[in-house]
């Protein structure tokens, strides 16, 4: 079992990250990853040139930890491997890739779905989209929060 | 005191501020900072808004020391 949580100030690369869960997941039958990609356009369809995550000085990784743990105590799976970005993205660079692997598929789907619903309402960070509306602040959605709801 | 702020509240206030709210409340110290700064109060009065002292979130009804060092966090979001 191992656990992966991490702050990412510089470039959030998938496949490096996907290259090195499937290494540590020899004897596995599933991967499972998601890749978040920061949108180019806002919820209303207005432009968005980058985004700016800000995060906490410690409850930040503290979160991270916590998700993945949890993550890993709650669904059959042997890895789980979470990657945050921080700082400036801009618009069609990753921000976030979360994945398990698992000796069978459905456990790893569940735990990777399940962490993109803990990220997306209970990680501390501040999101704000800077684009054509000007700088806006970005806060969970009802349907976010109802995804998080799912899990108890 | 301290008092800091993440997200939208550092925007309407500042990323940090010095008070003298020994003796108060949570509570007290959010009106406090809403009649100081109205801008913050939708931000600052939601209770989706935590405080926050030590890296452990506080009660509205958590009394404030001189040495505590208190941050206020907005509504999070990642992914």
């Amino acid at each position: 079992m191992s656990v992966v949580a991490r702050l990412e100030e510089q470039v959030l690369r998938p496949e490096q990250e996907l290259a090195a869960l499937i290494d540590q997941a020899s004897g596995d039958g599933a991967v499972v990853s998601f890749t978040g990609i920061a949108r180019p356009h806002s919820k209303n369809g207005v432009t968005v040139h980058r985004l700016v995550l800000e995060h906490h000085p410690s409850l930040t990784r503290q979160s991270l930890e916590e998700i993945a743990v949890e993550a890993a105590a709650r669904f059959e799976v042997s890895h789980v491997r979470v990657v945050h970005r921080c700082g400036e993205v801009l618009a069609g660079e990753p921000i976030v890739f979360a994945a398990a692997a698992a000796p069978h598929r459905r456990a790893a789907f569940e735990a990777a779905d399940y962490l993109m619903d803990r990220l997306k309402t209970d990680a501390v960070f501040w999101k704000k989209e800077i684009g054509g509306a000007g700088p806006q602040w970005i806060e969970p959605t009802a349907a976010d929060f109802a995804d998080r709801e799912r899990w108890g | 005191m301290k008092v800091l702020f993440y997200g939208c509240l550092a925007d309407a206030i500042g990323p940090e501020l010095t008070v003298d709210a020994s003796g108060c409340s949570i509570a007290q110290l959010r009106d406090r900072l809403i009649a100081e700064h109205p801008t913050a109060q939708e931000a600052l009065g939601s209770n989706r808004t935590r405080a926050c002292i030590r890296d452990a979130i506080v009660h509205d009804h958590h009394v404030v020391d001189r040495t505590d060092v208190v941050e206020f966090l907005p509504p999070v979001s990642g992914g």
